[in-house]
């Protein structure tokens, strides 16, 4: 083993999670050397997802989204309010991420862990884009309205984190993004005020379909689908999907977000150390197209 | 209505649920779902306390309750629920062996994904198998069940419609092998003889939950061995 | 290059820059930045005794408070603080002070678009002038995407307007900088790295990748122009970014 200097001499004496745990960098740094992550990974390769639909029942949409052993709970609810003046024919979408402290031992109940409002943020900025002008957004909010000036959707989108080991963002997204495909929006009727009403009563449901299906029961209609990808980066080494100890070792992370017909949905490094940037972008996006 | 309660006795136990392991981040996890009610139970320590705290020889146990914001029918603000916390804490603490771990602290937090009825029951079972996963020691699992007075009659683990118009509410925890009880809220109206009907009633319902949660935790123990 | 913007500028022109260093004399650092009309006061305190939070015997910590202008923090501000905290993380020596915490407060003076660029450049100044050890300094630099054209440095009123764009941190270009041989691996020259980057909005990815390249022929001047500052009002300190 080339670079490694005394710690490898002491490797070999020291038992593997005592080695893992006193010198997790150099622990890693050898896994890279061999191309191979401490799970048995190749450098590539993101770890198992899976995606269940309508786990909550209480909730017009919801989805459970697991990638490795993150794993994220969405959940939708919907609420019949009155649009805002500036703009009578839209809904609005109110998005929360959660990280309550039963999903890692960092965070302590009454104190919020720092993650949760930048994540929170990414969040809603990705599925809103409110980027005014040209209209690019995940949901096109005028899906939202039911009566011009009158009525329209309020829809909350609560995620809550339930394990985190990483790759928080783009497991928040997937489920949230799922539990948009998975929303059907409840019956609604006037009553004798002349006011929208939700009337509660169950509903027959498809579970797939992805047009309107009619102005009473229908799904919301998804017209660009983002995914997201996260990479640590480390020398020259791009680990993709990093766990929660990855993440931590390794300080540089980006985040690539591209929608379904490949266009840049937004490109995520908050400091670390500099990267030879055009090569990494590259690859990363690359990635991300073997992943979708 | 006898009839009915054996009915939803049946009910009670072919509906409830455990799965342990079921957040990896944590030392200890369970997940419970008893009919509509779905709650998670992390367990992390035995840690350090906090700075502040005093010096003590015995561990300490630290007990969280939070909803989230689509528990409930309507959407609430998803936070910490001050009460449930208190009541989770001096449901665990006669049977967690605290002597075992001394100057630190086991924190076990619990989330209510879905509130469908009986929710500080489930939570309360499921944290004790949580911490059985945990490896913590314990004196014996913790089972909790609660009996709604609805009129004349009673209704073992109510559900969220059945607690809204209950007259009167009794909950028992207990350590069904050592044949203790670790807790006992009575609410509302009883009359003694409707209370200790009651409270057999819970007892008995107790012991097969505690079997149960057992059989859960064996069968998790022995996937774990092969 | 036509003048198409409101305010007469090209694509490529930046507002006039403004850069004072040492405004309060309390703090141990503090400079004010301002591009146009937005402006951004950053005042840094430390390294002092590391706070049992942020405890850490290896490294030094960085810690941001982010003023907005008026009313409370919120979401935004959060990924504000939370950016601006792993990026001058990455340009500090964090190994020199160990178990310390620097405190670097930015208060928003006035929001004219390109607020966070503004503020990263502020904190750089900042930290130069409370002289805490760097590695190299940092730039930063907004491009705007509109209309097929990337355009640099954007108002209030031109970024609302934008399709997407995108924040983006330089190292400084200038080669000056001592090198830490053992700490870094370069594979492609320093300046051509990127620190930071944050996009909103879509674009495809070759728009992005223009972005980068306007961004860091921009970030030259720039940079240029933040250690021209540090000079002229600090002849006499020991040079500790350069």
């Amino acid at each position: 083993m080339g670079p490694m200097n005394d710690s490898s001499d002491l490797s070999s004496e020291m038992e593997v999670d005592a080695f893992r745990r006193l010198f997790p960098l150099r622990f890693h740094e050898r896994h890279l050397l061999e191309s191979i992550r401490p799970d048995g990974r190749p450098l590539g390769r993101a770890r198992d997802t899976t995606l269940a639909f309508g786990a909550v029942a209480s909730a017009d949409g919801s989805a459970l989204a697991k990638i490795g052993c993150t794993t994220m709970l969405a959940a939708i609810k919907m609420e019949v309010m009155t649009p805002t003046v500036e703009s009578p024919n839209e809904g609005c979408i109110a998005v929360e991420f959660h990280m309550p402290p039963i999903c890692s031992p960092t965070v302590r109940p009454g104190r919020p862990a720092e993650v949760a409002p930048v994540v929170s943020k990414q969040l809603s900025d990705t599925i809103l884009r409110q980027v005014v002008m040209t209209f690019s957004g995940m949901i096109d909010l005028k899906d939202l309205s039911l009566v011009n000036g009158k009525a329209a959707w309020m829809a909350y989108l609560d995620i809550y984190c339930l394990d985190a080991d990483g790759a928080l963002f783009d497991t928040a997204l997937l489920s949230a993004v799922a539990a948009f495909c998975h929303l059907k929006f409840p019956m609604v009727s006037l009553n004798d005020d002349g006011r929208v009403v939700v009337v509660s009563g169950e509903s027959k449901g498809g579970k797939s379909g992805k047009e309107a299906v009619n102005k009473e029961q229908r799904k919301l209609n998804l017209i660009s689908i983002p995914f997201s990808l996260t990479c640590t980066l480390h020398n020259n080494y791009i680990l993709a999907d990093p766990t929660a100890e990855e993440e931590s070792i390794m300080e540089t992370l980006v985040t690539v977000v591209l929608d379904s017909s490949l266009q840049l949905v937004s490109f995520y490094k908050p400091g670390g150390p500099v990267l030879a940037f055009t090569s990494a972008v590259m690859v990363s996006s690359d990635l991300q197209k073997a992943i979708i | 209505m006898a009839d009915l309660r054996l009915l939803r006795m049946r009910c009670y136990w072919r509906l409830a649920v455990f799965r342990t392991g079921a957040v990896n981040a944590a030392s200890g996890s369970a997940y419970a779902e008893i009919g509509d009610t779905k709650v998670i139970v992390s367990v992390f320590g035995p840690r350090e306390s906090k700075k502040a705290m005093m010096y003590s020889d015995i561990g300490r146990l630290n007990c969280n309750v939070s909803y989230t914001t689509f528990a409930t029918p309507v959407r609430g603000q998803g936070s910490d629920n001050k009460e449930f916390s208190s009541m989770l804490h001096k449901a665990l603490e006669g049977a967690i062996i605290l002597d075992s771990f001394p100057k630190t602290t086991v924190d076990v937090f619990a989330l209510v994904l879905e509130s469908g009825g009986s929710d500080l029951p489930v939570v309360i079972s499921c944290a004790s198998v949580a911490l059985a996963d945990a490896g913590i020691m314990m004196y014996d699992l913790v089972a909790s069940v609660s009996v709604s007075c609805l009129g004349k009659n009673l209704v073992i683990d109510p559900v969220l419609e059945e607690e809204s118009y209950q007259d009167g509410s009794l909950m028992i925890s207990s350590m069904p092998s050592r044949d203790e009880v670790t807790q006992l809220t009575i609410t509302g109206e009883w009359s003694t003889a409707k209370i200790h009907e009651a409270m057999m009633l819970c007892l008995d319902a107790c012991s097969k939950l505690g079997k149960i949660m057992r059989s859960c935790l064996k069968e998790a123990a022995l996937a774990s061995q092969e | 290059m036509e003048v198409d913007r409101a305010d007469g500028r090209t694509r490529n022109q930046l507002r006039p820059l403004a850069c004072t260093r040492g405004t309060l004399n309390r703090a141990h650092g503090s400079a004010t930045w301002s591009q146009g009309e937005t402006k951004v006061l950053a005042a840094v305190f430390g390294p002092k005794a590391g706070t049992k939070k942020n405890e850490n015997p290896e490294k030094a910590c960085i810690e941001v408070i982010w003023k907005p202008k008026t009313g409370l923090i919120g979401k935004p501000e959060k990924e504000y603080e939370m950016i601006l905290k792993r990026t001058l993380q990455s340009i500090c020596l964090l190994t020199v002070n160990p178990n310390t915490t620097t405190s670097i407060i930015v208060q928003v003076v006035n929001d004219d678009g390109a607020l966070l660029p503004c503020a990263i450049n502020a904190a750089c100044a900042a930290l130069v002038d409370a002289g805490i050890p760097l590695k190299h300094l940092a730039v930063a630099i907004c491009c705007c995407l509109a209309d097929g054209y990337v355009t640099l440095d954007p108002c209030k009123l031109e970024e609302q307007r934008t399709k997407a764009f995108a924040y983006l941190v330089f190292p400084n270009s200038l080669v000056s900088v001592r090198r830490k041989g053992s700490l870094q691996v370069e594979i492609e020259p320093v300046e051509h790295g990127i620190i930071t980057s944050v996009t909103r909005g879509v674009m495809p990815v070759e728009d992005y990748l223009r972005c980068l390249e306007r961004g860091r022929a921009v970030s030259a001047k720039l940079s240029e122009f933040l250690r021209r500052s540090m000079q002229v009002q600090a002849p006499s300190d020991s040079p500790t970014a350069g």
